[in-house]
């Protein structure tokens, strides 16, 4: 699966936003699989953590599916 | 001097265009009240001033970080979002009127005539039919009398899909929780108007306190049947279309001026807890009668052999 690597930018219930090195912005849905709650996302976004977040593709949105976010 | 007498007088203490912090109470200044717990708060959506901009669906997806989704085109006229849904919050439903034949009409009244708009939402029903369905709790009424799904008590289980009348829930396939709006109860908390109502540049969207709302659209009614549009009636007020069936009323009311149906909004939606004791009752009453018959039939065969 692949991977992107940011900095977590807005945390709303199982979604948030990924900010990248180039400073693009990405939108993810936590997978109800991963091994993190949508609890664990606003810490993430208060403290501009760098994270690892591995995804799959979404059918029909602009998004992507996290199947596993680390922090870095 | 017009802009300044007509200006909220907290408006003067925040003249720069940049600002180091959150205006305290901000929607006393965007929409006239100021938002506190134990109240009731809602919208009221006027489709006569509703110009199908989109704009309410954009600020709804930009605050709550929803996806764009129905991704192509619908073939549906204006209209590429289609429903509302786990990530479209608002809706804007464009419905074209035609004359007779099906032809367009040469000459059209003033008020939406020809094209009816509107901004479709969760109505925030006074007594949530989503709510009473909803077997974990998860969803609940706030301090601000609007109802919220709390996701991390939400186990998925879709009762509250087909419980709304108004087919505004839906259980989300990608993270497996129901999704709604929340009357963006995080900016309430905030002092902040909802996304949706302050982005509205016609102000078909209004936000306020209901008792405020409705008195506001009864005369905005008024207002409109002395224009020359008797059609114009409200939907989800008390006693009106849409409020039918024990749903009291609705936090998140309408101005139309056709028949609900045309808006896709259900003519008499009513809760459906209202339909398990009749259900109960009448289930209960058909394993007796098929008891009664059976020993009916078996002490018939018994007596004979």
């Amino acid at each position: 699966m692949p991977t992107m690597s940011g900095v977590v930018t807005i945390a709303q219930e199982s979604r948030f936003q990924l900010t990248d090195e180039k400073g693009v912005s990405h939108l993810f849905l936590l997978s109800p699989h991963a091994l993190a709650e949508d609890d664990d996302l606003e810490p993430l976004q208060r403290e501009q953590a760098r994270v690892r977040v591995t995804y799959e593709p979404a059918r029909n949105i602009l998004g992507y599916r996290a199947r596993r976010i680390e922090r870095i | 001097m017009d802009n300044v007498f007509h200006m909220h007088p907290r408006a003067a203490e925040h003249h720069q265009s940049s600002l180091d912090r959150v205006i305290p109470n901000e929607s006393e200044l965007t929409a006239g009240v100021r938002i506190e717990p134990g109240k009731s708060y809602g919208f009221f959506t006027d489709t006569t001033v509703c110009i199908g901009c989109k704009a309410c669906e954009v600020a709804c997806k930009e605050w709550n970080n929803l996806p764009a989704d129905n991704l192509g085109l619908s073939g549906q006229s204006f209209d590429n979002t289609g429903a509302l849904s786990a990530n479209t919050w608002r809706h804007v439903a464009f419905v074209e009127k035609s004359g007779a034949g099906g032809v367009r009409a040469q000459e059209q009244q003033p008020f939406q005539s020809g094209w009816l708009m509107m901004s479709d939402v969760c109505k925030h029903c006074h007594h949530a039919p989503c709510m009473e369905a909803c077997p974990t709790g998860a969803l609940f009424k706030t301090e601000f009398d609007t109802v919220v799904v709390q996701q991390d008590i939400c186990n998925g289980c879709g009762y509250c899909v087909p419980a709304c009348p108004f087919g505004v829930v839906e259980v989300s396939k990608l993270d497996g929780k129901a999704h709604k709006c929340t009357l963006c109860y995080d900016r309430l908390k905030g002092g902040l108007e909802p996304a949706c109502a302050k982005s509205c540049p016609t102000d078909s969207i209004q936000f306020g306190e209901v008792s405020d709302l409705q008195g506001r659209a009864r005369r905005r009614v008024a207002d409109l049947h002395a224009r020359g549009v008797p059609q114009a009636y409200l939907y989800g007020t008390p006693g009106a279309p849409g409020a039918t069936g024990g749903m009291s009323h609705l936090n998140a009311f309408f101005l139309l001026i056709d028949r609900p149906e045309v808006y896709n909004l259900p003519s008499a939606p009513s809760r459906p807890s209202r339909r398990v004791a009749p259900s109960l009752f009448s289930g209960l009453a058909a394993v007796a009668g098929l008891t009664l018959a059976a020993a009916l039939l078996f002490s018939d065969a018994e007596r004979r052999a």
